[in-house]
């Protein structure tokens, strides 16, 4: 990541941590000090959140004070693209979307060998059809991840609840 | 004599068929892993924990085991032939590995690898016995006081030395790791903190499904992003290395040992950093510190001596202290507790016999490498033609099925997902991962001293400080930090300096 859109996540970062760090120092305040069960206040289970809670919004300042002074705020203009791996937003969404598809959509509404099929082969099918080629060389891609599917999802399902008798979700 | 008696006795018990099938498979699933780049030893150390559970314990710490020892070795081979290391470990494996492939002489590169890493082994393996013992006795004398400064001294330390070019990222990371670790029911009075009503927090976050997300789904989204490598040779020439190769090597070969061993025994801390200061060692004490990064035979055995010692060495404090040397100790950690072993100080008197199975289990583990790597050196070239696309959404489905196996809620595949996406967001500025775990693991311990501490001295902070070994770890830390911050490092620097050419007159 070039140094100036670095900046801009830091600050970014820097304030998502800080109010992160507030809102767990405000918990620790509010938490239950147990005082009814006579503990000794120094235990109070609130006491070691609020002290890392105070070390993150010490961090968080200092990354922010960082983030400003590189440049983190003028930074809005550089519209500059990584090019270290060209089509590698797109790969990564892609990829991306594809992973929260299995668990958080296929797994639990079809039997579970049949969700990892179907992620493997959309997955292998997504990413090798970009490959290019002719018909029938898409046509043998396509063959081969139904086939990696197939295998990878009997193959797990099996090993798991037969071997280690999981009880597949 | 005991030791060694012992060693001896451990080594006899792992003589089965049973045992060295698992080695066997374990160690060469272990290099394939460590061999694709994206799959790192972590991750396969998380992996393999959680389908090894329902394994008698001894083996399934023979399996997790062998499968580090492996990824660590297995790194080599895509640093040397891809000029991308496998592992993180292997960074600096690649700046002498590849250029020798480059050269034509990427068998002779991988053989080198292979005999450096089994010496590391040997390194580590010798330092671990000898010294778990002697560290345990005296982590006897640790109380809540201590225990506190070890647990924030492992987390400054890992922060600091992994994130060398902006420790306060890595300072952030341990800081979120202790914090995830708040969450859930407490240590001393079983009140539940930051669950917001879910009975699934209300355990808190588990260790595995966290990593598997940090280092698997995370590492699954960084091989899509980045771009595709190309095998720089299929063809290997002669793998194993002469003897007089070795032996004019044996300085930098015992140096890197040491420095490695040393580096693991560091919380947190790893491989890539044994490796790293290894080979700045090589390069600063070489005659020919310029033939470094263009095919150094000196700089590749010193990359993979580092970092195979830091193997044993990460185990010294995770055995003896409970606190990992490197990230997948932290997980051998867990699979222990899983495994009902509970390591710590009590481990030399509640199972003394462990520690020697530990380096019996390390030392066919290298025994395993060092065949694999002459023997099966073309073989394994194969695992690195297989595609990415292919690959990862295995591994990806490994990830899911993995962290649910154990528990078998779907909550911990929620968590996963989350440490992944969040794992990957945070690489991608650059913050690392090993403090994040360590801060995790580490946040009980060091919840429970603080406030166990302070309830002993009734509030009073005064034996946090005056302590001989609280002192110490305070100082550590305070130091670490100061030297941190820019201006000060300039100075001790600039300081070192005028006394070393005080001392040279």
């Amino acid at each position: 990541m070039p140094d100036r859109r670095m900046a801009r996540a830091d600050l970014v970062t820097g304030a998502i941590l800080f109010v992160l760090a507030v809102a767990m120092l405000y918990g620790s305040w509010t938490m239950d000090r147990l005082a009814v069960r006579h503990i000794n206040p120094v235990s109070a289970p609130g006491l070691t959140p609020g002290l890392l809670a105070l070390a993150l919004l010490v961090a968080s300042i200092l990354l922010i004070m960082q983030a400003v002074r590189a440049g983190g705020l003028s930074a809005g203009a550089d519209s500059a693209r990584d090019t270290a791996s060209p089509g590698g937003v797109r790969r990564l969404a892609t990829a991306l979307i594809l992973c929260l598809i299995y668990p958080l959509v296929l797994i639990g509404r079809m039997p579970f060998w049949l969700a990892t099929a179907l992620f493997v082969f959309g997955f292998v099918a997504v990413f090798e059809w970009e490959g290019g080629g002719g018909g029938a060389s898409r046509a043998r891609r396509l063959a081969v991840a139904a086939a990696i599917g197939i295998v990878t999802g009997a193959a797990v399902a099996y090993t798991f609840s037969h071997f280690f008798l999981v009880r597949l979700p | 004599m005991h030791g060694l008696h012992l060693f001896f006795a451990a080594l006899a018990s792992l003589l089965s068929l049973q045992s060295l099938f698992n080695v066997a498979w374990a160690t060469l699933l272990g290099i394939v892993v460590g061999s694709l780049p994206g799959l790192t030893a972590t991750m396969g150390v998380a992996l393999l924990t959680t389908l090894t559970y329902t394994f008698p314990a001894e083996q399934a710490v023979l399996v997790l085991i062998c499968m580090y020892v492996g990824a660590i070795y297995g790194g080599s081979r895509s640093a040397i032939l891809l000029n991308i290391p496998g592992t993180p470990a292997n960074a600096a494996t690649s700046l002498d590995g590849y250029p020798l492939a480059q050269a034509g002489r990427a068998g002779y590169a991988m053989g080198i690898a292979t005999s450096s890493s089994a010496i590391g082994t040997t390194i580590g393996i010798l330092f671990l016995a000898v010294s778990a013992p002697l560290l345990s006795e005296i982590a006897l004398d640790f109380g809540s006081f201590e225990f506190f400064w070890l647990a924030l001294f492992g987390v400054v330390i890992s922060g600091h030395l992994t994130a060398a070019d902006a420790p306060l990222k890595g300072y952030i990371a341990g800081i979120l790791g202790l914090l995830v670790a708040m969450v859930g029911m407490e240590g001393i009075h079983a009140h539940i903190r930051f669950a917001f009503g879910l009975s699934q927090l209300s355990g808190g976050i588990g260790l595995i499904p966290a990593m598997v997300g940090a280092f698997g789904f995370a590492e699954v989204l960084t091989v899509m992003y980045r771009r595709r490598a190309n095998l720089v040779s299929s063809k290997v020439d002669r793998v194993v290395p002469s003897l007089a190769d070795l032996w004019r090597y044996k300085i930098t070969a015992l140096r890197s040992g040491i420095i490695g061993t040393f580096i693991g025994v560091i919380p947190g801390v790893g491989e890539d950093i044994g490796a790293w200061a290894s080979y700045a060692a090589a390069k600063r004490a070489s005659k020919e510190p310029e033939s470094f990064g263009k095919g150094s035979i000196d700089g590749l055995t010193a990359a993979e001596t580092g970092n195979s010692a830091v193997v044993p060495g990460a185990l010294i404090p995770a055995l003896t202290l409970a606190v990992p040397g490197s990230a997948p100790a932290a997980v051998l950690i867990a699979a222990l507790f899983i495994h009902g072993v509970r390591p710590g100080p009590m481990i030399m008197i509640e199972q003394p016999t462990f520690v020697y199975q530990i380096v019996a289990m390390l030392f066919f583990a290298m025994l395993a490498i060092t065949g694999y790597g002459l023997l099966l050196t073309r073989p394994l070239l194969t695992v690195l033609r297989i595609p990415r696309e292919r690959l990862m959404p295995i591994v990806f489905v490994l990830c899911v099925i993995g962290p649910y196996a154990i528990t078998q809620r779907l909550f911990d595949v929620w968590v996963m997902l989350f440490f992944g996406v969040v794992g990957f967001a945070l690489r991608q500025m650059r913050y690392p991962m090993a403090p994040l775990v360590l801060g995790i693991i580490l946040g009980d311990l060091l919840d429970k001293n603080l406030r166990r501490g302070l309830t002993l001295s009734n509030g009073d902070l005064t034996p946090f400080f005056t302590r001989p070994i609280s002192l110490f770890f305070c100082a550590m830390i305070v130091l670490t930090i100061l030297l941190s911050v820019g201006a000060v490092r300039e100075r001790a620097a600039g300081l070192g300096r005028l006394m070393w050419s005080f001392a040279r007159r």
